[in-house]
C-alpha cells in the first residue's frame, strides 16, 4: 500500500473527546449507573419539534430530522430517573463534583478557566435528549498537551449532559433508554493540530490518561468516546464518530483520508467508525446555529476561593513512575497498583513492618494467582486485604500461608489463624519425637513426609529436617 | 404481646354522642375502648388515657411541647408503642412537629385520625386504629407515622411519613396522602404488613428539642391582586411561610401601569426579609420549589427570600421554621432550613411520587 504524505494533502484532524463522569447526575441528585432491570418502570411518549436556534435560523440537523416525524419513546427507570430527566421539573443546582472534576481537568490541561460559567442549550432533536436540547457550559479554553510531533491545543474544555442512549428505532417509533440521560460529560476538543493517523491516536491516548487521572472519571466500556474531524486539502470536514477502540484510529483515518482523496463528498459529513476499518455515512454535518441561553440556572461564578480549593491531581504516569522509583516496583506492577486503585500507599503506610513488595504482591498478584491456579473468580473483599496484610503484620499468618488463607476467605470461610502459628522447638520436638515413636523404623523421607504434612504452614522445612536427625 | 398505649387528644375518632346532654364527649377511658373495640385486646395489651379534649384546629405549639412530654413519660415507662388519637384538620401539623420535637424517638408513635365519628356504625376509626395497632405489633418500626385508610374501603390503611403528608380532602376517609414522597407501609385489616419505602432512622439518645410558644410565624398564601399590606401585616412576626404559586412565585413584576402595586409588594417584601426569615413553598401541594427558573423567583432570592428547590409542604416548612428558631439562632435559617433533619426534603423528585395519590 502507498504511503500517503499527509503534510502534502494538507491533512489536518482534530479530536473530539468525551467522557462520562462518576457520581451523581449534572442537574439532580440520580445516581449515576447502568440500568439492569430487563423492563423499564414506566415508558413514556412524546413527540419533539424542531425550534429556532439563537440566531432565528433553524439548524440544518434539526430540519433533517424533523421531516421523519418520529414518535419517541422513553424507558424510564425509579432507581436512575426522577423528574428532571423527563424533563417534568428544572434542573436542581449543577452538581458541585462534576464541576470541580471539570476544573481540575483544566488545570492538567494548562486551560484558561473561565471567569463566569454560562449554561447554554444545545438543539438535538434527533430525541436522545427528552427536552429537545442538551445542557452544556464552556469551562475552559486554551489548553495544550504535549506529544512526540509537537504541542497539541486544546481549544475548548466543557461539561455537559450525557444523552439517552438508543434501544431500538422502527422507522417511525425511536425508543431511548433514560438511565444515562444527565450524566456528566466532559467534551474535550483540540485544535487541528494533529498531523497524521498515528499521530491522532497517541494524541487520544495521552488525553485518555488524562481523564483518568481524575478522581471521578467513570470507567468501562462506554465511557469515554473520540471522535475525529478531519480534512485535506480541497475537501469539506468530515467527522468521524464511534471508534471502537484506539488502535483503530490510525487504520480508519487513513482510509478516511483516501476516500476524500478518491471520491470528495461535497458536503461535510458526520461518519459511523466501523468495524471492518472503513467508515458509513450517518448524517450531513450539522450547522453551527444551535445554541440559546439555559435561562432555568444561574451563571456560575467561579470565584477565587473555589479555585483556591481545586488542586490538580497528580498524572497517571507520573504517580506509576513515583511508585517505581520509591519502592523499587516494575513499571507493570506500579501501573497496575495505579489502575486498580488498590490502596497501596495505604497499606504501606500504616504497615511500615512489611515490604512494600509483600503488600503489592497482595493486592495485585496474589488474586491473579488465585484465578489462575485455583480457578477463584470470586471478588475478593477490602476486608480480605485487609484481613491478611494485618495479620501478616502481627506474624499470625506465616509468607507461605497467604494464597491458603486467600483461597479460605474466598470460600466464606473464617481460617482459623492458630494452624498456622508458629511453634516453640520444645513444641517441635515433642511433636517430631511422637510421629518417630509412631513409626518406628520408617526412613528419613517417610518421616520427613509425615512431619511436613503436620506442621504445613507453621514450620519451615529445614527445621523439621534438622529436628529429625538429631532424634533418629 | 406488646404494651402499647393509647393517648386520646380529642377530634371526630374519640367523639360519641352524650346521651345526656345531647352533645359530643370524648371522656376515653380503657374501659370506654375496650368496650368500642373489644377486638383489639388480641392484638395488644392496651392501656388509654386522655391528654386533651380538643379538635385539633384549636391546637398550639404548647399542645406539641405538651403531647411530647407525654411520650416522653411513656417511653421511661416501658411502653413498646403510641397511638395518638387526633382531630384530622391538622393531624399533619402534629405528625411534623413531633418528629422534629422528639429526635431519635426509639418506639413507634402512630397518629391515628377518623372522618366519620366513633359512634357512628359507618365509623373508619375501627380500621385505622386496628391497622395502626397491627402495624406496631408487628413491625420494628420506631418514630412518627399517620395511620389512615388507603382508599375509601374499608380493609386497609397507609401508614404515612410525618414530615411528608397531608389532607387533601375534607371529607372521604382516605383524605391523607403522603406528598412528594411514597407512603411508608400499606396495612390490612388482618395485620398484613407492606413496606413500601425504607425509612432510616440514624441511632442515638432519645432527645426533645421542643418549641418556643411565643413565636409567632405567619403563613401567607400569595394570590392575584396582592397587596402590599397583607406583607406589612407580619412585620411584628418572628417568620413567615409564603405559599407561592408555581414553582414558587408572588406578584413582584411592574410590567406596566396596571402592575404598580407589585412594586410595592417586593419593596415590603425586601423590607421584612431583613427581619425575619421568609421561606417560599408551592401551594400546588406537589413538586419542588425553584426561584431560578422565572425572573419573578431570581428577584424574590435578592430580596431574601428562602427555600428554593426544597419540595417540603406548607405546613412542614410552617412547623420546621418554628422548631429552628425555637431552637437555633435567627442567623443560621438560611442554612438551617436546607438542611434535612427529618425526612422531609427528598433530593430526588420520583415520578411515582404522585402515583400514590390514587392507589
Amino acid at each position: 500500500m502507498e504511503k500517503l504524505n499527509y503534510k502534502k494533502l494538507g491533512f489536518k484532524a482534530g479530536l473530539e473527546i468525551h467522557q462520562q463522569l462518576d457520581g451523581k447526575k449534572l442537574f439532580c441528585k440520580c445516581p449515576v449507573k447502568t440500568n439492569k432491570k430487563e423492563t423499564p418502570d414506566l415508558t413514556i411518549k412524546r413527540k419533539i419539534r424542531a425550534v429556532a436556534g439563537e440566531s432565528g435560523k433553524k439548524d440544518i440537523a434539526a430540519l433533517y430530522e424533523e421531516k421523519k416525524d418520529k414518535t419517541f419513546i422513553y424507558e424510564f427507570y425509579q432507581d436512575c430517573n426522577c423528574l428532571v430527566e423527563i424533563d417534568e421539573e428544572p434542573p436542581n443546582n449543577i452538581n458541585q463534583d462534576s464541576l470541580e472534576a471539570a476544573l481540575q481537568l483544566s488545570l492538567l490541561l494548562k486551560a484558561k478557566i473561565e471567569p463566569k460559567i454560562k449554561i447554554m442549550r444545545k438543539i438535538v432533536i434527533d430525541g436522545s435528549n427528552v427536552s429537545g436540547f442538551q445542557r452544556t457550559m464552556l469551562i475552559s479554553t486554551n489548553g495544550k498537551i504535549k506529544t512526540s510531533k509537537g504541542t497539541v491545543k486544546i481549544e475548548t474544555i466543557l461539561l455537559e449532559e450525557e444523552a439517552a442512549k438508543k434501544i431500538a428505532s422502527n422507522g417511525k417509533d425511536i425508543t431511548y433508554r433514560l438511565d444515562r440521560l444527565g450524566v456528566p460529560l466532559i467534551e474535550i476538543a483540540t485544535s487541528p493540530d494533529i498531523k497524521d493517523p498515528e499521530h491522532a491516536k497517541e494524541t487520544a491516548e495521552t488525553i485518555g490518561m488524562i481523564l483518568r487521572s481524575i478522581d471521578l472519571t467513570k470507567r468501562g466500556l462506554g465511557t469515554i468516546r473520540q471522535d475525529i474531524n478531519l480534512s485535506i486539502k480541497n475537501s469539506p470536514r468530515i467527522e468521524i464518530k464511534g471508534f471502537q477502540d484506539l488502535r483503530s484510529i490510525p487504520k480508519i483515518t487513513e482510509y478516511e483520508t483516501k476516500r476524500l482523496i478518491n471520491d470528495p463528498p461535497k458536503k461535510g459529513e458526520v461518519r459511523k467508525a466501523e468495524k471492518d476499518l472503513t467508515t458509513t455515512f450517518l448524517r450531513p454535518l450539522p450547522g453551527k446555529a444551535r445554541m440559546y441561553p439555559e435561562t432555568d440556572h444561574k451563571e456560575i461564578e467561579i470565584t477565587g476561593d473555589l479555585l483556591s480549593k481545586i488542586t490538580p491531581p497528580e498524572l497517571i504516569t507520573e504517580r506509576t513512575l513515583n511508585l517505581e522509583r520509591k519502592y523499587n516496583l516494575s513499571p507493570q506492577l506500579a501501573a497496575e497498583i495505579v489502575k486498580k486503585k488498590v490502596g497501596f500507599i495505604r497499606y504501606t503506610k500504616e504497615f511500615p513492618r512489611l515490604s512494600p513488595k509483600i503488600i503489592a504482591y497482595i493486592l495485585v498478584e496474589a488474586p491473579k494467582e488465585l484465578r489462575s491456579r485455583f480457578h477463584v473468580t470470586k471478588k475478593l473483599k477490602a476486608s480480605d486485604f485487609e484481613f491478611i496484610i494485618e495479620n501478616l503484620n502481627s506474624n499470625k499468618i506465616p509468607r507461605d500461608a497467604i494464597l491458603d488463607v486467600f483461597l479460605k476467605l474466598s470460600k466464606g470461610l473464617h481460617p482459623n489463624l492458630t494452624q498456622y502459628s508458629s511453634l516453640s522447638d520444645k513444641e517441635i520436638e515433642k511433636t517430631i519425637e511422637t510421629i518417630i515413636a509412631e513409626n518406628q523404623g520408617a526412613p528419613f523421607n517417610a518421616l520427613m513426609g509425615i512431619a511436613m504434612s503436620k506442621l504445613k504452614n507453621r514450620v519451615e522445612g529445614k527445621k523439621i529436617a534438622e529436628t529429625i536427625k538429631k532424634f533418629t | 404481646m406488646k404494651k402499647i398505649s393509647i393517648l386520646h387528644l380529642g377530634g371526630t375518632i374519640s367523639s360519641k354522642v352524650d346521651y345526656k346532654t345531647g352533645g359530643v364527649s370524648s371522656k376515653f377511658s380503657e374501659k370506654d375502648m375496650l368496650e368500642l373495640y373489644p377486638e383489639i385486646k388480641k392484638i395488644a395489651k392496651i392501656s388509654s388515657r386522655l391528654i386533651a379534649n380538643m379538635l385539633s384546629e384549636d391546637m398550639n405549639f404548647q399542645h406539641y411541647n405538651l403531647i411530647s412530654k407525654e411520650i416522653q413519660k411513656e417511653v421511661k415507662k416501658g411502653t413498646e408503642g403510641i397511638i395518638i388519637t387526633h382531630g384530622t384538620d391538622t393531624l399533619h401539623y402534629t405528625s411534623a412537629a413531633l418528629s422534629f420535637i422528639l429526635e431519635h424517638l426509639p418506639i413507634p408513635v402512630i397518629l391515628v385520625g377518623a372522618q366519620r365519628s366513633s359512634d357512628r356504625g359507618s365509623s373508619d376509626a375501627e380500621l385505622n386504629l386496628i391497622c395502626a395497632l397491627n402495624f406496631i405489633a408487628q413491625s420494628n418500626f420506631s418514630g412518627i407515622a399517620v395511620c389512615m385508610h388507603s382508599s375509601t374501603s374499608d380493609d386497609a390503611c397507609l401508614i404515612l411519613p410525618p414530615t411528608k403528608s397531608r389532607k387533601i380532602h375534607s371529607s372521604r376517609r382516605d383524605a391523607f396522602k403522603a406528598i412528594n414522597s411514597k407512603p411508608i407501609a400499606r396495612v390490612t385489616k388482618q395485620g398484613n404488613i407492606g413496606f413500601i419505602k425504607k425509612i432510616t432512622e440514624k441511632n442515638g439518645n432519645f432527645k426533645l428539642y421542643l418549641f418556643n410558644p411565643d413565636l409567632k410565624i405567619g403563613i401567607l398564601k400569595s394570590h392575584p391582586n396582592l397587596s402590599s399590606l397583607e406583607i406589612k401585616n407580619y412585620s411584628k412576626f418572628d417568620g413567615l411561610v409564603i405559599e407561592g404559586t408555581g414553582l414558587g412565585h408572588i406578584a413582584v413584576n411592574k410590567i406596566d401601569s396596571l402592575t404598580n402595586e407589585n412594586e410595592n409588594v417586593l419593596k415590603e417584601l425586601k423590607k421584612l426579609a431583613k427581619k425575619i426569615p421568609i421561606i417560599m413553598t408551592t401551594q400546588c401541594i406537589f413538586g419542588r420549589t425553584n426561584l431560578d427558573v422565572y425572573s419573578s423567583g431570581r428577584k424574590l432570592q435578592e430580596a431574601g427570600i428562602l427555600g428554593t428547590q426544597l419540595d417540603m409542604t406548607t405546613e412542614t416548612a410552617f412547623i420546621k421554621l418554628a422548631w429552628l428558631l425555637s431552637n437555633h439562632k435567627k442567623e443560621e435559617i438560611p442554612k438551617l432550613i436546607n438542611k434535612n433533619y427529618r425526612n422531609e426534603i427528598s433530593s430526588r423528585t420520583s415520578l411515582d411520587f404522585l402515583d400514590y395519590v390514587y392507589t
